[in-house]
């Protein structure tokens, strides 16, 4: 039962993206081993990216291959059986973080990450995903299906925080407006104060109309595979942001958000959504390159470098955003090499680091991205990923890095020139 | 003694038979991909689609683009030695045919020189597949028959073009022939997919600003 819920799911996943990576497109030369961080940690062949796909692949050669289907021996097509199966949790969602590394280093443009994610949507479909990650997705939809018992908690929270915002602007009218219509901004955060508070001082500071979402911007159906979970989680913030009839959601410093609301959702709502989806990055970058924000770099005198995580850039395109704001935030900004598409995985993404079983696993393939902070002399590393995040910050410690791992917003609020003091600081973009 | 009519049967009606099978086979294999449903981008782009497809085509032809090729500079060069090789048999299988007239002496010299790395190439690699661990791991009877069998089809495209010979060019033609008719049922019939993976990964790519890379939304 269980491996013919996961055949009928990885039919489902069957489409011109999968179909076409688990063709003969791929050629088995291995030039993709080295561009993933687990094989660099671990030298494992048996984690490279074509070895973890090929699993996959001869499942799918055995029902859609021609030669596969007359003699499987010869293509090692094979059909799915159970402790196959097994083997699939740890491929897919321990050694797999579908940073999509190995494709733009694949001289095929093998999509890789497109078998993976068919392997975790079926060891969903057969209940053998991390349990973890499961409840964290269906916490998210109880959360919309019982809004009304979590808002005055919400709610209290937010006031809380709104009084250290006042304390920060010394502003009593500074606000953290939450569902308030007509605002032109939806701002969706992740749980934690970190990317409430920061955000919060810098639309003050802009004069910015906006509201804050009862939700929050991660999605955990989209690590799970499970398009119908994340669809549903998505279908919050829309209908929330209709319902308030704003302009623009803004997400909050989340790798994964940004991909799924901006690129993903589109896809499975049959269209562009009627509002603008931004991450705060681009927001952060509009507000400094017009002025509306002034930032005094010297305020950050410390070296910075900054992570790409793997869902901003290598998926969504948002490369030099950061980077300006960083210039303008930082005196003294330097680069990770390789950076921008070919930015290394922090080793914690697509729900790794939610997962506590498998922490050493994900603490070893973080090594080379610790390598790599290292080089760069940097004492602070900024990234717009809170997965991300938690991931720096624990290699951070493990590998004794000694850096203060923090967020762009965070940065900025830091090289934020108060009011008073604006006509002292010009800054260049 | 091979007849005339024999060398030309190989050369001309065997090659046409094995075309067409081979142009069938791919129609086939086409129709079957673009049946399955693309989940094409639909949110407004920062790119443009076209310039990530002709980027991604691009790709290959660029070693400092990508960190697989510009680490391993040496092994790009091998690639594409091997592939100028297997497209000047492939060439060749035309023009001997079809355009004789162009086969001088220099030309045929010329060709063989361009394929004789691939004729080692193949022993390389088909020594690497057998010792390195990540690639034996992942590697299938029809790994080694593809690297096998278009290794043989380099060597039998010497002495078709050097010796010339009735019999070396119906040999040369006949493994031809034969390299086509399995062509569609192996990972040789990558190059085919590529095209198509171009067009997919490349437009996702392209659209979103990521290859080519665009600074800033518009």
């Amino acid at each position: 039962m269980t491996v013919e819920l996961a055949m009928k799911e990885l039919e489902k996943k069957y489409n011109r993206l999968s179909g076409t990576a688990a063709s003969n497109l791929c050629a088995h030369c291995g030039w993709c081993a080295e561009a993933c961080h687990v094989y660099q940690a671990t030298h494992d062949p048996a984690v490279t990216p074509v070895a973890k796909a090929e699993k996959v692949r001869r499942v799918y050669k055995k029902s859609h291959d021609w030669m596969s289907k007359v003699f499987p021996f010869w293509t090692g097509a094979k059909s799915l059986t159970d402790e196959e199966l097994k083997r699939w949790v740890e491929m897919a969602f321990r050694d797999c973080t579908l940073c999509e590394r190995c494709v733009v280093n694949c001289p095929m443009g093998v999509e890789t990450p497109q078998l993976i994610a068919a392997a975790r949507a079926a060891l969903t479909a057969a209940g053998m995903a991390p349990e973890l990650l499961v409840q964290l997705a269906d916490m998210a939809i109880s959360r919309e299906e019982n809004a009304d018992l979590f808002r005055d908690f919400f709610l209290e929270q937010v006031k809380e925080m709104e009084k250290e915002l006042q304390a920060h602007l010394k502003n009593p009218d500074a606000r953290i407006p939450v569902g308030q219509e007509g605002a032109r901004i939806l701002y969706v955060p992740l749980s934690g104060a970190h990317t409430i508070l920061p955000p919060a001082i810098i639309f003050n500071t802009a004069g910015e109309s906006w509201t804050m979402s009862m939700f929050e911007a991660s999605n955990y159906g989209v690590f799970l595979g499970d398009t119908a979970r994340a669809k549903h989680i998505a279908e919050r913030l829309i209908n929330e942001a209709k319902r308030l009839k704003v302009q623009e959601i803004v997400l909050a410093e989340c790798g994964h958000a940004y991909s799924t609301m901006r690129w993903e959702a589109p896809k499975w709502f049959g269209g562009p959504l009627p509002f603008r989806v931004r991450s705060i990055l681009e927001v952060l970058d509009d507000y400094v390159r017009t002025g509306r924000l002034k930032l005094d770099a010297s305020r950050n005198r410390e070296p910075v470098t900054y992570h790409d995580s793997c869902n901003l850039g290598r998926k969504g395109g948002l490369f030099e955003e950061p980077r300006r704001v960083l210039q303008a935030a930082a005196k003294d900004f330097r680069e990770m090499t390789p950076n921008r598409a070919q930015s290394l995985c922090c080793g914690g993404g697509a729900g790794l680091v939610a997962i506590p079983e498998w922490a050493e696993a994900r603490i070893q393939a973080g090594k080379p991205k610790a390598d790599q902070i290292r080089k760069t002399g940097a004492s602070v590393v900024v990234t717009s990923c809170d997965n991300c995040r938690h991931q720096l910050t624990e290699i951070n410690e493990h590998y004794n890095l000694g850096v203060k791992v923090t967020s762009l917003a965070e940065m900025t609020v830091q090289a934020l020139v108060p009011a008073a003091d604006e006509k002292r600081v010009t800054v260049q973009v | 003694m091979l007849s005339a009519g024999f060398v030309h049967f190989a050369e001309y009606e065997l090659q046409i038979i094995a075309l067409a099978w081979l142009a069938v086979m791919y129609a086939i294999k086409a129709y079957q991909l673009s049946r399955l449903s693309m989940p094409w981008e639909k949110a407004p782009g920062k790119g443009s689609s076209l310039s990530g497809v002709l980027r991604s085509y691009a790709a290959i032809f660029m070693p400092w683009s990508m960190e697989s090729t510009h680490r391993h500079l040496w092994r790009w060069v091998e690639f594409g030695a091997y592939h100028v090789g297997a497209a000047i048999a492939i060439l060749t299988t035309f023009t001997m045919p079809f355009a004789p007239g162009i086969m001088t002496g220099p030309v045929r010299l010329a060709f063989a020189i361009l394929i004789a790395p691939a004729v080692l190439l193949s022993l390389v690699k088909l020594a690497r597949r057998l010792t390195r661990p990540e690639l034996r791991l992942i590697s299938t009877p029809d790994d080694y028959f593809a690297l096998v069998s278009v290794g043989v089809y380099f060597v039998a495209a010497m002495p078709a073009l050097l010796l010339y010979t009735p019999l070396a060019r119906v040999v040369y033609f006949i493994i031809t022939a034969a390299f086509l008719f399995y062509v569609p049922f192996s990972k040789i019939s990558h190059y085919v997919y590529f095209l198509f993976a171009g067009i997919i990964t490349g437009s996702r790519y392209g659209w979103r600003g990521v290859r080519p890379q665009v600074s800033r939304a518009v």
